[in-house]
């Protein structure tokens, strides 16, 4: 994937403002790398360059820390995070099978994000919710009991959302 | 170091240094203990390949001889009917997810899978399990240096020697299954800033990264 | 030291204030909502903005605190109400609607609402409390004790309870009087392996070097295990007197709690009690002015199971991946920055204040001998009430499941509990009568693990859940050792084969065979462990292996590849639609008697029309193997 002008100039401007702060002892490294998930929704290869130069240490290994750990991105989220818990209690409640009614509906495989940025797919470990198996959290929302007409169902009120909020925009001119 | 201290390895009695790697101490003593990760003057010691298993008097299980200081009065068997099962399957799991082809491999005939398989009596080609090749490309990007990530065996002395010599462009990514040397973003070893001299192809015990022909 | 006396002054005006501020909240009527995780997920904070509302409304007068969790999350959203006049009374699965009425009824009618309440809080001549249930007879809580009953964004509700009273007495004693106390309890590491933990205490406090440092391990990271997190979120006070307690035993003034990314309201809990604590002067310089400091800083983790193993989590903390290295040296000698360091689970440090304040004699009498205390489980799966609960050592899985879980959902047969998660394994019926201590599970083929368990059915399907976990290590596996990175992949492998029906007969001797080499020839206890899940369902329940590989057929019709959907035709009510429409792919018609039929070419497996299909009917059923499809459909003259 490449970044447009825009993109690499935020990236850059937003890790050296973050590098700004802790000094380049090591134990920072990954909390730096925390941050610049947080602010940019993942971690671009210049945003690396710019933390391996802070820190003094060979840009492969933010590469090997990067990818190892689950939680870090190195391409942009969907601007709608769906993520199924495969926890123990979600599967044996048939989180695969809701897995697979998201990955029917949004023709993407888990991992991937929409043609046009709307949603990305991810699993995620247990989110502590076993009692509500099986459990979808999209965004920063728990939802549980999920079906695969939930699924549908979730869906539809993301297209409402956005029709409306579309329908509001234009409001002034319409009606 | 310590003080020298003596200890027996397969009926045979040997001095070394107190503290020393018992693996290297008996290297020294022409008693040989298959090895991939471990590297005698390294502070860091992986203790990952899994092969250099010997057993130990009064030790419950089998142990890495790489990690194993020696000391006083230990008595250690390289050989036993536990150790070598262990070793066999490690060697087979490794064989397993190797690209076995000798033939062409630039390291045959010098080549420390072959040399494990032949201590060992220890067949090449896994039998029992399938074969699990990565499926990567082989990079041939870099002037003087071959990359088939398909060989690997993930010792990391390639690694450690270009961080001494080399630009450092090496080094672990992803895990798992997945662990491979990369560069990084995965640049073919061309454009990685490798400088080109070579050391971590004299480095690799088995031909994964060797020097062009 | 006459600072000494100093402490305990200071403390006692703490503690006098943090009374009278907390007896305040009693004057009104309070209303206490569990709001962790799990009960934010079933929507407790909806509930809270309910209550809120309906108290305005109705212009009455009452406090309400968001707690922790109680324990009950089967019964989720939970809310407890103190009235003058009457006990104390938990109520249980409170939606919005519930809630407000109750607090209506009660508050200005006088009306408790018996019908919603779970249980009294304390004795009294209306209504049971919980030691008139099972549960309550069996349960005895040290570490949850305070859970879902304080405020955990308030540190004064914790002094008020006596919270920091350990840390005040330790200052003033000799810190290898604490380190005995400890070892004398016999306390245990409860982070899976059971260390000792004043053995680890005082070797790190005889190592030389210096700084030391001190770790908290909340990576929590098996799935279906929420013991740390509910106590992080519930009562995090108690974790951080417990680490200040070590600090002060080992002679440490640095330490770090390591929480897994999953667990951002922990996170926030936590911090916020640093600072709060801090306020106090029970934390950082110079504490209650003894002289003693101690700091403690949070490091989150970033999504790696492994990063749980201490070495890996040291690596993970110094910008490493979490990758773990051969032991020895072990951490009390040479940890983080190579420098001696205590890492303990949350619930070990937990335990400490309560056996500073009850004597190491109090703690060896709850439990067995070489398993004192009490054991803290997150119950989830299939069993009636699902939630956190700590029993002593030595109660049986027969007793935890039976009587303080209530027994197995909806009438369904019991099969198995899985204990330890991904490290431990599946324990069968004849297994129930072990007791629950760390050696008696090991024993039986479990482990104690952490603390996960979760009760299987007769429609788990046993090399299912084998591979569910094996895919779990897998993909968790640092890939470090060639053991672990290429033997639970084979393995894996294996039973991805049997679960599709391409097993082959000798597979359960090789996957026997592998299990053994990678527990023997993996680097650490990940790989060492991760055959467990394998072995103890090959032990238990072969027969399903068999079954899978010899016939093609899940006996618990869980595997996918293995089952069909199958409408019944004489039970079909051919005028209902239901499945129909609940079909996502458009697999079913109706046939020329309107009776509905799949159409197995086209059928995704996605169990909709099974739930779509009205209860009265129960007309769409599961086949094992696929093959009886077509045979029932021909004896059966469906077209
Ligand atoms: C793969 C793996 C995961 C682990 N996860 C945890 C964990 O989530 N929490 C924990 O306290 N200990 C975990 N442990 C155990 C730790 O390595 C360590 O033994 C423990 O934190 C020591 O604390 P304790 O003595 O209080 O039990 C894990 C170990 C392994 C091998
Ligand atoms: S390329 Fe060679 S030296 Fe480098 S890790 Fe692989 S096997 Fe070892
Ligand atoms: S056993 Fe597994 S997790 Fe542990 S070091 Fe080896 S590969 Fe890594
Ligand atoms: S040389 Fe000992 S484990 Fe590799």
């Amino acid at each position: 994937m490449k970044l447009t002008a825009e993109e690499t100039r935020v990236a850059v401007d937003t890790t050296r403002d973050i590098l700004s702060g802790p000094n380049d002892s090591r134990g920072n490294l990954i909390p730096v790398l925390q941050q610049v998930q947080k602010k940019l929704g993942y971690v671009p290869p210049v945003a690396m360059q710019e933390v391996a130069a802070h820190f003094n240490i060979p840009a492969v290994d933010v590469y090997g820390v990067i990818t190892f750990y689950n939680q870090f991105r190195l391409t942009p989220p969907g601007k709608n995070q769906i993520k199924i818990c495969m926890g123990t209690a979600c599967h044996m409640r048939g989180a695969n099978i809701i897995q697979e009614a998201w990955e029917r509906r949004l023709k993407i495989k888990v991992g991937e994000t929409t043609e046009d940025r709307e949603f990305s797919l991810e699993r995620v470990a247990c989110v502590g919710c076993c009692t509500m198996a099986p459990v979808v959290v999209n965004n920063e929302e728990v939802n549980g009991k999920i079906t695969p007409t939930r699924v549908d169902g979730l869906l539809f009120s993301y297209e409402l959302d956005k029709k409306n909020a579309a329908a509001e925009g234009g409001e002034d001119n319409g009606q | 170091m310590g003080n020298q201290i003596t200890f027996t390895v397969d009926g045979k009695i040997i001095n070394a240094a107190e503290g020393e790697m018992l693996l290297w101490t008996a290297l020294d003593n022409d008693i040989y203990i298959p090895h991939l990760c471990g590297e005698r003057n390294e502070k860091e010691r992986p203790a990952s390949c899994r092969l250099c298993f010997v057993e130990v008097d009064g030790r419950p299980a089998p142990m890495p001889a790489c990690t194993l200081p020696v000391s006083e009065g230990l008595v250690v068997k390289t050989r036993s009917e536990r150790v070598d099962a262990l070793v066999a399957a490690g060697f087979e799991l490794l064989m397993s997810n190797h690209r076995l082809d000798c033939k062409n491999c630039p390291a045959n005939g010098n080549c420390e899978l072959q040399r494990i398989a032949k201590a060992r009596k220890l067949r090449l080609k896994p039998k029992n399990l399938p074969v699990l090749d990565k499926g990567l490309p082989v990079d041939d990007s870099a002037p003087g240096i071959l990359y088939d990530p398909n060989k690997c065996v993930l010792c990391g002395r390639c690694i450690r020697a270009c961080r001494h010599s080399g630009n450092g462009v090496l080094g672990f990514t992803r895990r798992g299954f997945e662990r491979i040397v990369a560069t990084f973003g995965d640049l073919p070893l061309g454009d990685s800033g490798c400088q080109g001299c070579g050391d971590c192809a004299e480095a690799c015990p088995i031909g994964a990264l060797a020097k062009k022909a | 030291m006459a600072s000494n006396n100093q402490a305990a002054a200071v403390y006692a005006t703490l503690k006098e204030e943090a009374e009278q501020n907390r007896g305040k909240l009693f004057e009104k009527p309070l209303i206490l909502i569990g709001a962790a995780t799990c009960g934010r997920a079933a929507g407790a904070l909806k509930l809270v903005e309910e209550i809120n509302n309906e108290l305005s409304r109705l212009q009455l007068e009452a406090n309400v605190v968001e707690v922790g969790c109680m324990g009950h999350c089967y019964a989720e959203p939970i809310m407890v109400i103190y009235n003058e006049g009457f006990p104390p009374i938990a109520y249980g699965n409170v939606n919005e609607g519930v809630g407000a009425r109750i607090v209506r009824d009660y508050l200005t009618d006088g009306d408790p609402g018996y019908e919603f309440a779970l249980v009294a809080l304390e004795p009294n001549d209306f209504f049971p409390t919980y030691s008139d249930f099972p549960r309550g007879i069996h349960e005895n809580k040290i570490v949850l004790d305070q859970c879902g009953f304080i405020d955990p964004q308030n540190i004064e509700h914790y002094i008020a309870t006596g919270g920091y009273s350990a840390l005040v007495k330790v200052l003033e004693a000799d810190p290898g009087e604490i380190i005995k106390t400890v070892k004398a309890s016999g306390l245990r590491g409860r982070g899976g392996a059971g260390f000792p933990t004043g053995l680890k205490w005082e070797t790190c406090s005889n190592a030389g070097g210096t700084p030391k440092y001190l770790i908290c391990n909340a990576d929590e990271g098996d799935p279906g295990a929420f013991m740390d997190r509910t106590i992080l979120e519930s009562t995090p006070h108690s974790l951080l007197e417990g680490m200040i307690i070590a600090g002060r035993a080992v002679g440490s003034e640095k330490g770090y709690i390591y929480i897994r990314a999953e667990y951002p309201l922990a996170v926030e809990r936590v911090n916020q009690a640093v600072q709060q604590a801090h306020e106090k002067g029970l934390l950082g310089e110079n504490i209650l002015g003894t002289g003693f400091s101690f700091n403690i800083e949070i490091f989150q983790g970033s999504g790696a199971f492994v990063c749980g193993e201490e070495t890996a989590l040291i690596a993970s903390m110094e910008g490493r991946a979490g990758i773990p290295t051969h032991k020895p040296p072990f951490p009390a000698d040479a940890g983080l920055w190579g420098k001696p360091t205590v890492i303990n689970n949350v619930k070990s440090f937990s335990y400490v204040p309560h056996i500073i304040n009850n004597g190491a004699d109090w703690f060896k009498s709850i439990g067995t001998e070489k398993n004192p205390g009490t054991a803290i489980f997150a119950l989830a799966g299939k069993i009636e009430n699902t939630g956190l609960v700590e029993v002593p050592m030595s109660t049986t899985l027969n007793e935890l499941i039976f009587e303080v879980g209530s027994g197995i959902a909806g009438g369904k047969q019991f099969k198995a509990v899985q204990i330890g998660g991904p490290s431990g394994g599946c324990l069968p019926e004849s297994a129930l009568e072990t007791p629950i201590d760390f050696d008696s599970l090991t024993e039986a083929g479990a482990m104690m693990g952490s603390g996960g368990m979760v009760v299987l059915d007769e429609d788990d399907c046993m090399v299912e859940i084998a591979r569910y976990f094996l895919d779990f290590t897998q993909k968790e596996s640092c890939g470090k050792c060639t053991f672990c990175r290429l033997g639970t992949k084979h393995m894996l492998d294996i039973l991805e084969r049997i679960t599709k029906g391409h097993g082959k007969p000798e597979d359960i001797e090789l996957l026997m065979e592998m299990a053994a080499r990678v527990k023997e020839g993996s680097l650490c206890n990940l790989g060492k462990t991760a055959p467990n899940p394998v072995l103890s369902t090959i032990k238990h329940f072969r027969d399903e292996y068999e079954a899978h590989i010899n016939e093609g057929r899940c006996p618990s019709l869980m595997c996918k590849d293995l089952i069909a959907y199958y409408i019944l035709p004489d039970k079909c009510e051919r005028s209902c639609d239901a499945c129909l429409g609940s079909c996502p792919v458009e697999a079913i018609f109706s046939n020329e008697d309107r009776i509905k039929v799949i159409d197995q070419e086209k059928c995704v497996k996605c169990d909709s029309c099974k739930v779509a299909c009205p209860p009265q009917y129960e007309a769409i059923v599961k086949l094992s193997p696929p093959s009886e499809v077509a045979a029932r459909e021909q004896g059966e003259g469906v077209k």
